[in-house]
Order: C-alpha cells, then sequence, then structure tokens
C-alpha cells in the first residue's frame, strides 16, 4: 500500500512546492494591489522559454540560471509599470482585464517565437539526476524543492518582518491610501513586490520544468491557476498560507492522478474509474468549497478593504 | 395618541469591541416627524442601517405598523414600506433622473421575467412610467427627467434621492443628512418640501441632520444619542433646554457629568464637533457632513461598505 | 417595445438590421458558399451571442464571470448528444457500443434544451457562486468552467459524452440549406439562418435589458446597496441574469458545434473565455451593439483580414520581416493592449446603434427615447 501511495505523495510534495512559489507572487500581489495577476502563470511559462533559447545558444547553464531569474524578475516589473500602474485609479474590473490581455499577449508572443511546438527544457545536471529514495525512483529536483521552497519562505518572511521595504510592504496592504500619505513611495513597493513575485516564478520555473521537461506556451496556464486557487485556500494575502496551500493542492492532486491504482491495490475497486481525468478540477471543487464555506481561506484575516 | 409606525426595542449593535448603538428604544408615530441627533460618530447611521436592515442588530427588535422585521433584509423592509436616502448620494450613476425614479417602482412590479421581456406587462410598463412622471412634477425635477442623474448640481442629486425614496411607496420615510452640504437658503426650502411631501404623500417621516435650525424648524420630536445611547428626549423646545444635550455637544471637562456611560474606545477628539444649540447662525452655515469615513460591517456573510 | 411611441431612430435601426439580413441572403445565393465571408459572419454571429450573453453579465449586472466557456461546452454537448441521428451513433460512439440515448431531437428543440441545461447548471452554480465579491467570483465560474471540462471526458459518463472523444455528425449549419430532389441545394440558408437565431436571441437580451428586470440590474451594477434599498432583491436578480446569460451562452454553444461540426470538450478552455471577454471589452462594456460589431471584427480579422500576417510576404524581391505563424496573434494582442489601456470605452462605450443615429452624446438610449 505504501509503496503504491509513495511515489505519488513525493511527486506531490515537490510539486507543492513548485505551485508555492507560485502563489507566493499571487498572494502578494493581490495582498498590496487587490488585484488577480492573471499573466503571473504565463510569466512563469516565459521564464521557461528563455531557459530554452538562452541554453540554446550557448550560454552557459551555470550563467544561464541567474540570468533567468534575472530576466523574469525584469518581465514581472515591466508588466506591473506597463499594464498595470496606468490603471491603478480605474475599476478593479480594468485591471483584471488588462492582466487577462497580458496573459493573452504572452502566450501568443511565445507561440509566434516557438511556432506552437514543444521546447525541450535544458537538463540542468545534479538536479536532474535520478535518486532513489525509500524505494522510490524520482529525480533529485523532487527531492530538493520542498526543502529549497521552505528555505525561500523564511527567507521572504525575513525580509518582509525586518527590513525597511518589507515594513512598508505590509502597510501598503494593510491600507494602501494612508499608507501613502505617511510617505512611503508606493511605486516602489510594487514594484518590489512584483520583482520578489516574479523572481520566485522563475525559481519555481526551474524546478518545475526540469520535471516535466518540455515547455510550450500554455504551460503557464494551469499551473498559474492552481498556485492561484493555493493562495486562495491558505488565505490571500498569506504567504504561510499559499505555501500549506500549495502543498495540499500538490499532494491531492497527484493522488488523484494514481488514485485508480491505489485503490486497485487496495482491493477497494475492481477496475479503472477514471478518477485521473478530475486531478486539475479538483482543485477547482476545492476552490468552489472553500469559498462557500470560509472565503477568507485557512489563514486568511478578515478582509476590511474598500469594496 | 395616534397610531404607531415605528418601534424600536433596546437596539444594540456592537462592531467587535465597540459598542456604535447602546440600547436604544423609540416610537414614531404616523404622520409625525422625528429627528435623531446627536454628535459625529453617536451611532445616528448604524441605527439607520438597523432600521433598513442593512445591518443585523446584535440585540434589540424593530417593528414597522406591528409588524417585527428585526434582521430581514433590506429590500424586503423597503417592500413593507421604509425608504430612505444616504448620508452619501447613492443615485444610479449610469442613468437619467426618470430611469433613478421608475427603477424604485420595480420592487411593486406583478410581472415576472419573461412577461416584462416578451412585454406582456405593457399596461403595468405604463402605468409606472406614468406615476414616474407625475411624482417627478410634484418634486419638481420634471423639466430634468432626461438628465444623467450624476449631472444634477448637488442639491437637485439629493432631491432626487428623495423622489426615488418615495418613488417605492413608503409609509416611513428615512432621510440620513438630507441637507449635508446644502447653503441656508436650500436647507430652508428643504424644509419646507420635506413637510410639503408629508403631507401629500401620508408619510411619517424619520431623519439625521446636523442643520440644527431645520431640525428645530420641523421636528414634531428629536431623539438625542451620544455614544450609541440615548440622552434624551422631547420637543425641540425642550430638547434645547436639557443640559445633557448642550453637555454632549459642547463637551465638558468632567465625563462623569454626562449621564450615559462612557466606552472608552469609541471616540476620542471628535468632541465639539457637533454644534452649540444656542448660535443657530453658526449651526445653519457650518454644520460638516459626519466627518468620520465610510466603515465596514460584516451582513449576511457578505461585505458592504456602509457610512457609519 | 414599452415606450409610449417608438422614436425613429430605433425605426432606422431596426430597418439597417433588416437591410443586412436582405444583404446576406442575397449574397449567399450568389457567391460561392466556399467564400471567406460566410465562415466570418457564421462564427461572427455565434460569437456575437455568446459576447452579447456575457455583456449581460458583465456590462449590464456588473457580475464578473469568467464560467462562458464552461456554459457553452455544455450546450454544445446537449446538442450533440441528442441531434446525432441514431443510425450514425454506432460510427461515433464507437467505443461505448453505440451510447446510452438511441433518439434524435429537432435541431431547434435541441438548442432550445442546450440553454436549457447550461441555465441549469448556472443555477445550482449559482448558489454558492454568486454571493462572492467581484475577484473572487472571477476565479470560481472561471474553476467551474474547468471541472464541466473534465466532467465531460470522464470515461464513465462516455456513453452519454462520447468521454474525450469527439462528438461528430450531428446536423450543421449547411444542413439548413434547401435541397432539391437531386441534392443540389436550391436556396442557400446556411448563413441566414445562423445570423437569424443569434438575432433573435440579441433581440430577447436587448428586450430583457429594456424591461424593468433590465432596470433592475443596472441598478445592482451601478450600486447595490441603493438598488437593494430601493426593494431590488439582490439574490434572486444576479441569479437571474446569470441563469438567462448562461441559457444564452449554451445556445451559442450548440452554434458553435454546428459551426466547427464536431464537439470536443478539451477545446473550451480558459482561453476561449478570455478571447469572448476581450470581445465584450473591444466593443464596449454595456453596449450590445459594440458586442455585436466587435465579435465580426474580432472573426473577421483572425479568420481573413489578417491572415496575410501568418505567411511570407514578398514586396518586389523584399520579404516583409517578422511574418510568419503566429504574427497575427501577436498583432492581436497589441491591438487589445492599447484598447485595455488606452480606449477603455471600446468601439461603443455605452452607446447603441438608435444612439449614434440619433447623434446623441452623453445620453443613454433610454433617456433619449422617453419622450
Amino acid at each position: 500500500m505504501w509503496s503504491t501511495v509513495f511515489p505519488y505523495l513525493l511527486s506531490g510534495i515537490s510539486v507543492g512546492g513548485q505551485y508555492a512559489l507560485i502563489a507566493i507572487g499571487y498572494t502578494m500581489v493581490y495582498g498590496i494591489l487587490r488585484l488577480i495577476n492573471f499573466a503571473h502563470g504565463d510569466v512563469f511559462m516565459v521564464a521557461g522559454i528563455i531557459m530554452v533559447y538562452m541554453a540554446a545558444s550557448g550560454v552557459p547553464l551555470w550563467l544561464c540560471i541567474p540570468l533567468v531569474l534575472l530576466l523574469t524578475a525584469l518581465i514581472g516589473f515591466v508588466i506591473e509599470r506597463v499594464a498595470y500602474k496606468p490603471l491603478r485609479t480605474a475599476p478593479r474590473m480594468s485591471a483584471m482585464i488588462s492582466a487577462i490581455g497580458v496573459s493573452y499577449t504572452l502566450q501568443n508572443l511565445v507561440l509566434y517565437i516557438t511556432g506552437g511546438l514543444n521546447q525541450i527544457y535544458p537538463t540542468i545536471p545534479w538536479i536532474s539526476d535520478s535518486v532513489t529514495i525509500f524505494g522510490a525512483t524520482t529525480k533529485m529536483v523532487t527531492v530538493i524543492t520542498p526543502f529549497l521552497t521552505l528555505a525561500l519562505v523564511v527567507a521572504l518572511v525575513m525580509l518582509i518582518n525586518h527590513t525597511k521595504i518589507g515594513m512598508a510592504m505590509r502597510a501598503v496592504s494593510r491600507d494602501f491610501e494612508t499608507s501613502q500619505l505617511m510617505g512611503i513611495k508606493i511605486n516602489r513597493v510594487i514594484s518590489t513586490t512584483f520583482v520578489i513575485g516574479t523572481f520566485l516564478a522563475g525559481v519555481a520555473s526551474l524546478l518545475y520544468f526540469t520535471n516535466y521537461t518540455t515547455v510550450i506556451q500554455t504551460s503557464g496556464a494551469m499551473p498559474g491557476l492552481k498556485a492561484f486557487v493555493a493562495a486562495v485556500f491558505g488565505g490571500i494575502g498569506s504567504i504561510p498560507g499559499a505555501v500549506v496551500g500549495a502543498f495540499i493542492i500538490g499532494i491531492a492532486e497527484n493522488i488523484i492522478k494514481g488514485l485508480d491504482i491505489i485503490l486497485f491495490k487496495a482491493g477497494i475497486v475492481s477496475g479503472p474509474l477514471g478518477l485521473a481525468t478530475f486531478s486539475d478540477a479538483f482543485t477547482f471543487a476545492l476552490l468552489i468549497i472553500i469559498l462557500a464555506v470560509k472565503p477568507t481561506g485557512l489563514f486568511g484575516e478578515k478582509i476590511t478593504d474598500k469594496v | 395618541m395616534s397610531e404607531n409606525v415605528l418601534h424600536i426595542e433596546h437596539l444594540t449593535m456592537r462592531f467587535g469591541g465597540v459598542v456604535a448603538v447602546n440600547d436604544l428604544s423609540m416610537d414614531i408615530n404616523k404622520g409625525e416627524i422625528v429627528a435623531l441627533i446627536g454628535p459625529n460618530g453617536a451611532g445616528k447611521t448604524t441605527a439607520f442601517n438597523m432600521v433598513t436592515g442593512v445591518y443585523t442588530p446584535t440585540e434589540g427588535k424593530v417593528t414597522l405598523l406591528g409588524k417585527d422585521i428585526t434582521g430581514k433584509r433590506p429590500d424586503e423592509i423597503t417592500k413593507l414600506g421604509i425608504a430612505r436616502t444616504f448620508q452619501n448620494i447613492r443615485l444610479f450613476s449610469s442613468m437619467t433622473v426618470f430611469e433613478n425614479v421608475l427603477t424604485a417602482r420595480h420592487l411593486r412590479r406583478t410581472s415576472n421575467f419573461l412577461t416584462a421581456t416578451f412585454r406582456l406587462n405593457l399596461a403595468e410598463e405604463r402605468k409606472m412610467r406614468a406615476e414616474t412622471e407625475a411624482l417627478l412634477r410634484e418634486v419638481g425635477l420634471y423639466e430634468l427627467k432626461d438628465e444623467m442623474a450624476t449631472s444634477l448640481p448637488y442639491g437637485k442629486q439629493r432631491l432626487l434621492e428623495i423622489a426615488r425614496a418615495l418613488s417605492t411607496n413608503p409609509s416611513l420615510l428615512l432621510l440620513d443628512e438630507p441637507a449635508a452640504g446644502m447653503n441656508p437658503q436650500e436647507t430652508e426650502e428643504l424644509g419646507a418640501f420635506i413637510k410639503q411631501i408629508k403631507e401629500k404623500f401620508d408619510l411619517t417621516v424619520f431623519l439625521i441632520e446636523h442643520h440644527m435650525n431645520l431640525v428645530m424648524g420641523i421636528s414634531d420630536r428629536i431623539y438625542v444619542i451620544d455614544f450609541g445611547k440615548q440622552i434624551a428626549e422631547g420637543t425641540p423646545a425642550e430638547v434645547q433646554d436639557n443640559p445633557a444635550v448642550i453637555a454632549a455637544y459642547l463637551g465638558v471637562e468632567e465625563e462623569s457629568d454626562l449621564p450615559s456611560e462612557e466606552p472608552t474606545e469609541a471616540r476620542g477628539a471628535e468632541k465639539g464637533s457637533g454644534l452649540p444649540l444656542e448660535d443657530p447662525r453658526a449651526s445653519a452655515s457650518a454644520a460638516p457632513p459626519e466627518a468620520r469615513g465610510p466603515q465596514k460591517a460584516e451582513t449576511r456573510g457578505a461585505e458592504k461598505e456602509v457610512d457609519q | 417595445m414599452n415606450r409610449k411611441k417608438i422614436d425613429s431612430a430605433t425605426i432606422i435601426s431596426a430597418v439597417i438590421v433588416l437591410a443586412l439580413y436582405v444583404a446576406v441572403f442575397v449574397a449567399e445565393q450568389f457567391i460561392p458558399a466556399t467564400s471567406m465571408l460566410f465562415t466570418v459572419l457564421k462564427k461572427g454571429a455565434t460569437y456575437a451571442l455568446v459576447a452579447v450573453s456575457m455583456n449581460l453579465l458583465n456590462g449590464f449586472t456588473g457580475i464578473f464571470s469568467l464560467g462562458q466557456a464552461g456554459f457553452m461546452l455544455i450546450g454544445a454537448y446537449v446538442y450533440g448528444i441528442f441531434t446525432i441521428p441514431v443510425l450514425s451513433r454506432m460510427d461515433v460512439y464507437q467505443y461505448y457500443n453505440g451510447g446510452l440515448v438511441q433518439f434524435t431531437l429537432p435541431v431547434f428543440i435541441a438548442m432550445i434544451l442546450s440553454g436549457l441545461a447550461a441555465a441549469l447548471f448556472a443555477f445550482l452554480i449559482g448558489l454558492p457562486v454568486l454571493r462572492l465579491k467581484s475577484d473572487y467570483l472571477a476565479i470560481a465560474t472561471l474553476g467551474f468552467a474547468e471541472i464541466i471540462r473534465a466532467l465531460f471526458q470522464w470515461d464513465k459518463l462516455g456513453p452519454i459524452t462520447n468521454g474525450s472523444n469527439m462528438l461528430r455528425l450531428f446536423p450543421t449549419f449547411n444542413d439548413f440549406n434547401i435541397r432539391g430532389a437531386d441534392g443540389q441545394v436550391v436556396v442557400y440558408l446556411s448563413t441566414l439562418v445562423p445570423l437569424l437565431i443569434s438575432g433573435v436571441c440579441i433581440g430577447v437580451i436587448i428586450l430583457l435589458i429594456n424591461s424593468t428586470f433590465g432596470r433592475a440590474l443596472r441598478a445592482i451594477k451601478d450600486d447595490e446597496i441603493a438598488a437593494e434599498a430601493m426593494g431590488i432583491r439582490l439574490a434572486s436578480h444576479k441569479r437571474l441574469a446569470f441563469c438567462i446569460s448562461s441559457f444564452f451562452a449554451g445556445v451559442g454553444g450548440a452554434m458553435l458545434a454546428m459551426y466547427q461540426t464536431t464537439v470536443q470538450a478539451k477545446s473550451f478552455t480558459t482561453a476561449m473565455t478570455y478571447e469572448i471577454l476581450l470581445i465584450v471589452v473591444i466593443g464596449g462594456i454595456g453596449s450590445v451593439t459594440g458586442s455585436c460589431i466587435s465579435s465580426f471584427l474580432f472573426v473577421a480579422c483572425s479568420e481573413w483580414w489578417l491572415r496575410f500576417l501568418d505567411q511570407k510576404q514578398m514586396i518586389g524581391t523584399f520579404e516583409v520581416p517578422l511574418l510568419r505563424n503566429g504574427f497575427r496573434l501577436v498583432v492581436f494582442s497589441i491591438i487589445i493592449m492599447v484598447v485595455v489601456l488606452f480606449f477603455r470605452q471600446g468601439i461603443m462605450g455605452t452607446k447603441e446603434l438608435p444612439d449614434l443615429i440619433r447623434g446623441l452624446r452623453g445620453k443613454r438610449a433610454k433617456g433619449g427615447a422617453d419622450k
């Protein structure tokens, strides 16, 4: 039984960690701007594409990785300045539509560049190596993802709690207008938020695509949505919430993928039920349930924003 | 004693630790104009919001024409005969003056969405339109009926809010600072207008107001609250001479002089933002709209922004 | 019409629309059926209906829903399931032994059923979802569409939905053509009929918008608290708008099935909803006319006018740079971003065709028509 479940659990934890890194971007942006950044998943995908093209053009891998992270953060910065900043005083619906527009643009741009073909992700040494733990064979990346995720989250929480910019971020997410009046440079705080969020999405892309090995223009859509659900599930605006939510969703999704086999081996069912079809849908069912039952999510504070 | 229209019994509203309205009881009888006054943040609008169903009271009971309406939805309460205006004008901004008033007749429809869509309700629709036109003539907005509501001058917008409220066929009209932002002359006209519509539409009026000239001029009775608690009740003359009221408006050094208990967290520096009753000139020209920003409260799970 | 007098601008608008229909009918008899024009008109008619149905929610009720693709999927499947001829079912449901449904409904009844099924799902999902605030509602409806997509691909439902395989061989737009005894087409109607269906549905939506219920919905959009204080019950009116919008999205889904000639759940993605939303935005949130114009423009550009961007073009011996597969979509995206950022009113703002004719600026359709 355990040996059947364990591989699914393992990949669940791994993909959960990757979702967590993406989810932080959503939750931070939402916390500050009350905006669902629909393009965030696509930035994650673009990070993957940049890696593919950079490695193909002969840049050594050790240099590729920091460059990819840097460029991804830059893209986040530019998107905010171009597509969201002009709409900051507009109705919330406008900014959300703009985010959808950016998502559409990024996907089409990548479609144009790649010709819509699956791109093979470069093999990053060591983390692509196979390892066997507790009898399950997997890639090293699966094992290190949760640890790396937790380390980054701890660093981020320290940043938010113990630095000046972190304090400014907390202030802005509490009360946008007042913090502006208090002399906080709002643009800098928002840009920093986007840079941090997209940087983490860049890290997630390194881990995620090493695992799944191909990138295409739609690769970011599903992980993006799921990460957002994770952020809502954990309580939007809360970083620990997003991380916990992401792990729960990652694990649940992978268990469902293997549920047919698990149930069969446990002798509960005699034939396949085709439940794997629902591995994505489950995430959204979870979303609707949590929104109906506890709209503020697991760790969410009561949001007292201006409607 | 004439027929009782609104009966409020031990009404209390708490937001977290703050008691916005504390054990408020009052009665309004048919044909009366009753004012609710008090310094900024005293809980007047909160009281209105409980009567109209925007908030569900923490404790207490509201009765309209003998019927318990506590905890009912705002739309149900409006159907039962209470209409209101808002302190910070809330007109339908995408609509004309005419449509604003016409929309408020929707609740008296007998059609359903199918009969309305396929125009099987023509007679009713014609009647609604005719009534709306008549109402607009009555309040003097007919000439402006095709203007966008939000393009009207401020005073006319307040008037339109009243017209829209009247369009729901209320028996009790709640006016939340109808004179806010008006000059003395407009305020005076408003007073006459309120009396006039009260007679014409057979209304009972319950209003919150800071312009003391207006309040003293038109009210039959006045309730005064401070820190959510009633501190006085009576005719304008009685209330004006009440020491507790004067203390509440002018502020006093010794808190113990007040008959009400002080919730410590409720209000600090706002003392004295109310106006001396003895100086009608000052009160007529300078009364500010309530200084506090909009405050949120949780009602039936949905978040709403309602002015405190 | 519930106005005292129907004004001339409305009559002129009706005449224009009628003239367009006549023009299409005439064109269809003389221009070869393979012309791109008809493709655009058919697909445009479908998209126009779905866009207007989305506008009813986003533009007129202020509910930001992103579930359109899910409701279209339901409509498309219901249509397909009930109209595949019994004789073809063995072919289509080859892995499911011919499937469970062994009868065929007339096309128009199946279309109505498509709408009703979508409306039913909307009613059920509306119970938890419509209480949510704007952006949560958006993401919840989006999630709902994804759930529907998975559900319809589930192998266990295969005898009904054909699982992840496509539905096909059901009546399409071409079956509206009237054929003679020899099988030759006598009267071409394959473009006119979809335009008529779409037109009738949009007409009904316009009637609704201009009824007392439409005013109530606009009141909710403008100010929920004031609307509720005027006796408008928020929950039931929002649910009404959601169900009606979904009904027409369902009918639109059935039309899409007819246009595509096949249906497969996996194609009803979030991207489809986004596309329709962008059409609504380009046309103007809150304008039915805008949604219609924008739908035809969008389809014409993507299927026809901008196709050249996807191929190499030579000017003399000079090869125009950048042009290759996918460039059309890049240009498209840029246009969309420009509209979203700089022309937030879209093509029409909140104006309608009669407003244009009246030439009134800054006044809404009904305000001017009340005279």
